[in-house]
């Protein structure tokens, strides 16, 4: 027995030692290759995208790029199994949620020392990429959510875009007196961030760190308790949304949107394009308008996006570097934004977005740069999410199992005891 | 064993200490034939099924979380999970009620159900039957996920079928009704899924039990004047008890572990927490918040449920003695 295995290992080792002189043999003339992964699902066809891209990058390091596309509702489980079994990729797009949460596990590089300007990117996506310091992301594009509305529907009733809280309750009263076939303004119970744009915009907080490092929730602050009283107001009292929306997801509100069964509602920048792929009967009768403010100005609104991170594990670490700053350059960052209808993560590239007159973009490029707004950035509030904690609160007030008070009150309690929990 | 003067078959018949003759070592080596012959479905199954079962109830006594999965490391808490769990008032007024109630009603249904249609089934002609039993097994190959979300369209609180219908007879409002945000309501659709798709397995079931009773066993009662109820309780049922033993066993089983059906439902992956039960409450501690260790111990204690019911029902419909 015991001179098998010595025999086995001896053979191992010689296979080992046969095979190590072999690549080095081979390293000179083989290309090195990165694998990138990119998340599918949420923007069209891709392929030409980096097809260009891949070449230019072979051109000028002479490594060869192999791209694969991971939806994004199995990208968690993917990520997660490619960690623990150390078959991550070199390079990929990570939703900013879950950078915080990989980058806490030692799964991301620390990308600090690229000579990146935290500066030269929007702010928010910058802060969700950092932990403790460092840079474990570097923003790629951004999404914002704002309110879609359907002009015809306005110019019908000779409505103005509101720019305050008592403005869009006045117009959405309106739209459901007048139009009563339609929804005029659906508060979805399973959608949780429009719910923080009115948090957020009566001056809530989610939640906030303590100077000793411990996080104490603020949804049960008047603030946010009068945010979430207005929004879920809208739906018991003003009977502007539908005994349906209750539970509701986001994907449901954008479907009856295209179904023309909704006047306006908060959706995602990448919503019109998808709205009028699916009703192209809509063209020319949509527009958007940032989030009022409550006494005017704008509510601030999640900022969305990916950034570009490096595995840990990566053998080609310097080659992953030049090809995040490729993807993220003054070529690859504007087309890709372009291309998908995201927003450029660069503060410079952004700036043409923003004064765009197309009803589609401008508006939701005023929301990104004058009131996005990120998530409490700890690891742990992917917990928080993964809890529904929040969508929770909504359900249980729009059902009418419990009132504002009492619901943020559980809500608050959950979401300290979830971010101080130790593992 | 060898030093026992017990005669060996075909060897001699007296020996303390028999030697290894070639009958006796054909002996030995007779076992070995079958285990081998087992050896690769055995093989599979305890890949496919007890490691995973093992590393389960591993898990369950550890704090397990992505950082585990990532090191590798192991860090076991022993009972921690368990009496964490057990403490939890959650587990207690709503897990546990939603499972046990939801699957005694569903159970009840099903095997109801699937009996009443094999007795249809069995009083129908040939022709009548194969077309009765084709458009039952059509509920039953439906997918859970598709059965699932035609329940949904029907209670669609805007546009389903039943709103449309009450409010066409005006029993309720344009604004409708939401049936999905309360722990009733919601758990009245899911049993009229459940029970939609597994009475078909039921029925045919009971159909091949039916057609082994002897005619001339009811045919005696009749002639008694015994009723259709009387008949049944006191020939049909007792002929086929293994058969209604079979499937309220697993209908029981599939009842208590029901996911997708619970899952898929408007809320019912976690926004309401009035209406989890034990499998999706698993698997949202395990997958959702990456307590892998809290879903492992919830998991065991389903498992561990479903046995002792298990053995409860077999005890039951078989008598102490015929389980021997």
């Amino acid at each position: 027995m015991g001179r098998t295995r010595a025999a086995v290992s001896v053979f191992a080792a010689g296979t080992a030692l046969v095979l190590a002189a072999a690549t080095g043999c081979t390293a000179g003339h083989q290309k090195p290759t990165l694998t990138v992964w990119i998340m599918a699902g949420t923007h069209p066809d891709a392929s030409a995208y980096f097809a260009d891209a891949n070449a230019a990058f072979t051109e000028s390091t002479g490594a060869d790029v192999t791209v694969e596309f991971i939806p994004w509702g199995d990208a968690h489980d993917k990520f997660i199994t490619a960690i623990a079994g150390n078959t991550a990729p070199d390079v990929a797009e990570v939703g900013t949620t879950w950078t915080p949460e990989f980058a806490a596990v030692g799964a991301l590089a620390d990308l600090g020392d690229m000579g990146w300007h935290p500066g030269a990117h929007v702010p928010g996506l910058v802060e969700a990429g950092t932990v403790d310091g460092r840079l474990y992301g570097v923003p790629w594009h951004v999404a914002v959510r704002a309110v879609l509305y359907r002009t015809d529907v306005f110019e019908d009733l000779g409505l103005e875009p509101p720019r305050t809280w008592a403005q869009l309750r006045k117009v959405a009263r309106t739209i459901a007196d007048r139009r009563p076939e339609l929804t005029a303004f659906p508060v979805a119970g399973g959608a949780e961030y429009p719910l923080l744009s009115f948090i957020w915009g009566a001056g809530g907080e989610i939640a906030l760190q303590n100077p000793d490092g411990t996080w104490t929730s603020g949804l049960d602050s008047p603030e946010a308790r009068e945010g979430i009283a207005f929004l879920t107001g809208l739906a018991r009292h003003d009977g502007v949304s539908s005994t349906g929306a209750v539970t509701w997801q986001e994907t449901d509100v954008q479907d009856n949107f295209t179904d023309e069964r909704v006047a306006m509602a908060v959706l995602g920048s990448w919503a019109p394009k998808a709205i009028l792929a699916a009703n192209p009967d809509l063209r020319g009768r949509l527009a958007a308008f940032p989030i009022p403010g409550r006494d005017g100005g704008y509510s601030p609104s999640f900022l969305g996006g990916s950034h570009l991170s490096i595995f840990e594990g990566s053998r080609e670490p310097d080659l992953a570097r030049r090809y995040v700053q490729l993807l993220t350059g003054d070529e690859y960052g504007p087309r890709w934004a372009q291309e998908t209808d995201y927003f450029p993560g660069r503060t410079d590239q952004l700036a043409a977005f923003t004064g765009s007159t197309d009803p589609l973009v401008g508006p939701f490029a005023v929301q990104l740069s004058e009131a996005g707004k990120g998530l409490p950035v700890t690891p742990a509030y992917g917990r928080v999410q993964g809890r529904k904690i929040l969508t929770a609160m909504a359900q249980a007030i729009l059902s009418g199992e419990d009132d504002v008070e009492g619901a943020s009150t559980t809500a608050a309690d959950r979401v300290t005891q979830t971010l101080n929990e130790d593992s | 064993m060898a030093r026992t003067a017990v005669p060996v078959r075909g060897g001699p018949a007296v020996s303390v200490r028999p030697t290894p003759t070639r009958t006796s070592r054909r002996r030995h080596r007779a076992p070995l034939r079958p285990l081998l012959l087992l050896a690769p479905a055995l093989a599979v199954m305890g890949i496919l099924l007890l490691y995973p079962l093992v590393r389960v109830v591993l898990l369950s006594f550890q704090d397990y979380t992505l950082a585990n999965v990532v090191s590798g490391a192991s860090d076991y808490t022993g009972l921690r999970n368990y009496t964490l769990l057990l403490r939890d008032p959650y587990l207690w007024t709503v897990v546990l009620p939603n499972t046990v109630v939801f699957a005694i009603l569903a159970v009840g249904g099903t095997v109801v159900l699937g009996t009443l249609v094999a007795l249809l089934l069995q009083s129908l002609r040939p022709l009548s039957r194969t077309i009765v039993i084709g458009c039952v097994l059509v509920a039953w190959a439906m997918p859970a996920v598709t059965g699932t979300y035609v329940w949904i369209w029907i209670f669609d609180v805007d546009r389903g079928i039943v709103f449309q219908l009450l409010h066409g007879t005006g029993l309720l409002g344009a604004e409708g009704h939401n049936w999905f945000t309360d722990r009733v309501s919601f758990y009245a659709i899911v049993v009229l899924n459940v029970v939609h798709h597994g009475f078909p397995f039921v029925a045919v079931t009971v159909l091949a039990g039916l057609l082994t009773v002897p005619g001339e066993l009811h045919e005696a009662a009749r002639l008694d004047g015994a009723t259709a109820w009387q008949r049944f309780r006191h020939i049909t049922f007792p002929a086929i008890r293994p058969v209604f033993a079979v499937v309220t066993i697993l209908s029981t089983i599939w009842d208590f572990k029901v996911f997708a059906q619970v899952y898929l439902m408007p809320g019912g992956a976690g926004s309401n927490a009035q209406v989890l039960n034990l499998g999706v409450w698993s698997y949202i501690r395990s997958f959702a918040q990456q307590s892998y260790g809290t879903g492992a111990a919830i998991a065991v204690l389903l498992t561990a449920l479903l046995l002792a019911i298990t053995l409860v029902y077999l005890r039951v419909l078989f008598g102490s003695e015929e389980l021997r």
